[in-house]
């Protein structure tokens, strides 16, 4: 009888964390803020954005900047006022999203595959 | 059970489905259990209730969870591994769903406490792993009990954020009910462990005639035994003090709760590869020097960290280094349990030696607390912990790694 060796054990642990990110995926859609949302949000740009662009995009959108994460084209921001999200998004964000109790750079880097699919597929 | 009753056996009993049933129980038992903490802030603001409400149900649960897992092994050693892991995947589901509708602080801590702490028990790797360390064969057992704590760490890794953005997306009371119905996957992948199951404890081959009582007995008498619950001891002390404790010590020293946050993350994806590193090792020799070494690599890096600046730079290294040596003692603690007494009484005799690790670890959370407000700083604590790794380190050298006489073929 021939038992599995590392090989398997590679492959049954990315299997594991592909559905992670698959699931991750999904919850960064449905914690997606509309347009009219305001309070504090994860706000994510197009990656390799310069971090002073991004930053001057935060305050044009009347928006406070909370916390810079490990990656300039992830921020935590604090609208006051309804239709931030929106503001943020014609700033030129891919998108926002609730502020998850978890890392934002963690959170910010999913945040950004679920931007580019559902600004592709238009969902 | 031997590897030719396995090539007789359906599909779902083949090493590989076996293996692959181990690790998802194992990820979804670790994995539930490390999102609880996420729960404190949304269910305390909810019903108004002060933390320590919250804190003593999952301290409680804690205790339990130690208390109950020589229980859960004495089971799983008398009527097989994959009953108990569904009874305690039931157990735990219903724990968690009882939280969703705890008005008061009795019925919270009859669930997350009680019910929850029992569920894990009995569902725990612990259990996976005495399944695993009599279905494959001896060579293999080692790195098998490294894959099944490996997969624990994955989980831990793997289901906080999940558990963080179903509470953000859907509100705390779906999440909770998600992870309970999550909890009984658990069932379908214990089916497997039934390639081992019997309905009374069989002497098989190559193993003790001692029964249950005498075994547990003889364990006791063992001073090697005892060696070994009390370096077990040490790794639940420091392991739950630094988990506790570590993310307001970096703050205290300047680092932001993010980089704790992220740093934390870091020890457990490096005890992924710890774990799996330390069973392929245990597979390859005596398993005391590595555990030696392991238990005295963590008071070095703990000394580092202590004596150096604590800047970024130095909580990451810190953070990978303490991860790759965080649960690398478990399959080589259990490994040494199997080498000494055999497979029959495992899960029974690695219960105990857990217990006292789940005391090791109420203690090092609870003196954390304690000794900072008499002193005012960690520093004492640290430093106990220095002390305490080299005390393990010491204490595992002794270990006769063989047979005890009275457990070896009747």
């Amino acid at each position: 009888m021939k038992w599995p060796g590392h090989r398997f054990v590679i492959t049954l642990f990315v299997v594991v964390v592909s559905l992670w990110l698959v699931a991750m995926t999904a919850l960064m859609r449905a914690s997606a803020l509309p347009p009219e949302a305001n309070g504090t949000m994860l706000v994510v740009f197009e990656p390799g954005i310069d971090r002073n662009i991004a930053f001057a995009s935060i305050v044009n959108a009347g928006a406070k900047p909370v916390r810079e994460t490990a990656f300039g084209f992830i921020w935590v921001v604090q609208g006051d006022e309804a239709g931030t999200a929106g503001k943020l998004e014609a700033q030129g964000a891919l998108g926002t999203y609730r502020d998850l109790p978890i890392s934002p750079t963690v959170a910010g880097c999913i945040a950004v595959a679920d931007a580019k699919v559902s600004n592709a597929f238009g969902l | 059970m031997t590897p030719q009753t396995i090539q007789r056996s359906p599909w779902y009993f083949l090493p590989t489905m076996v293996l692959i049933a181990g690790c998802i129980v194992a990820i979804v038992n670790f994995g539930l259990r490390s999102t609880l903490g996420l729960f404190t802030a949304p269910i305390t603001e909810f019903h108004q209730w002060p933390r320590e409400t919250y804190s003593f149900a999952i301290a409680l649960q804690n205790l339990v969870w130690g208390i109950m897992t020589p229980v859960a092994g004495a089971l799983a050693d008398k009527y097989g591994s994959a009953r108990v892991l569904i009874t305690g995947a039931v157990i735990y589901a219903l724990g968690l769903s009882t939280m969703n509708y705890a008005d008061g602080p009795l019925v919270l801590h009859l669930s997350a406490g009680l019910l929850v702490g029992t569920g894990v028990a009995l569902s725990s790797f612990g259990i996976v792993m005495a399944a695993l360390g009599r279905i494959v064969p001896p060579e293999k057992r080692s790195w098998a009990f490294g894959l099944a704590t490996a997969s624990g760490s994955l989980g831990q890794f793997i289901f906080s954020p999940i558990a963080a953005g179903m509470i953000a997306a859907y509100g705390w009371n779906t999440a909770l009910l998600v992870l309970a119905a999550s909890s009984l996957l658990i069932i379908p992948f214990a089916l497997p462990f039934l390639v081992q199951n019997s309905s009374v404890s069989q002497q098989m081959e190559g193993e003790t005639s001692l029964t249950m009582t005498q075994a547990i007995a003889k364990a006791f008498g063992q001073t090697s035994f005892l060696l070994l619950a009390s370096g077990f001891f040490v790794c639940g002390f420091q392991l739950a003090f630094i988990t506790v404790h570590l993310p307001p010590f970096l703050a205290e020293h300047g680092i932001s709760n993010e980089f704790a946050g992220f740093s934390m993350g870091l020890i457990g994806l490096f005890n992924v590869i710890g774990s799996y590193t330390s069973g392929i090792i245990g597979g390859r020799g005596k398993k005391r020097f590595p555990l030696s070494l392991i238990y005295l690599l963590r008071s070095v890096v703990l000394t580092l960290f202590l004596v150096l600046p604590i800047t970024q730079t130095s909580t990451v290294m810190f953070t990978a280094a303490l991860g790759l040596l965080w649960l690398s003692t478990v399959p080589l603690t259990m490994g040494l349990v199997t080498v000494m007494f055999g497979t029959r009484y495992m899960a029974t005799l690695y219960g105990f030696v857990f217990l006292s690790h789940q005391i090791g670890s109420f203690l090092g959370v609870w003196l954390g607390g304690k000794l900072y407000d008499v002193y005012g700083s960690y520093d004492f604590v640290w430093w106990m912990s220095v002390a305490l790794g080299l005390f393990a380190a010491i204490v595992h050298f002794p270990i006769r790694e063989q047979r005890v006489a009275t457990f070896a073929t009747a």
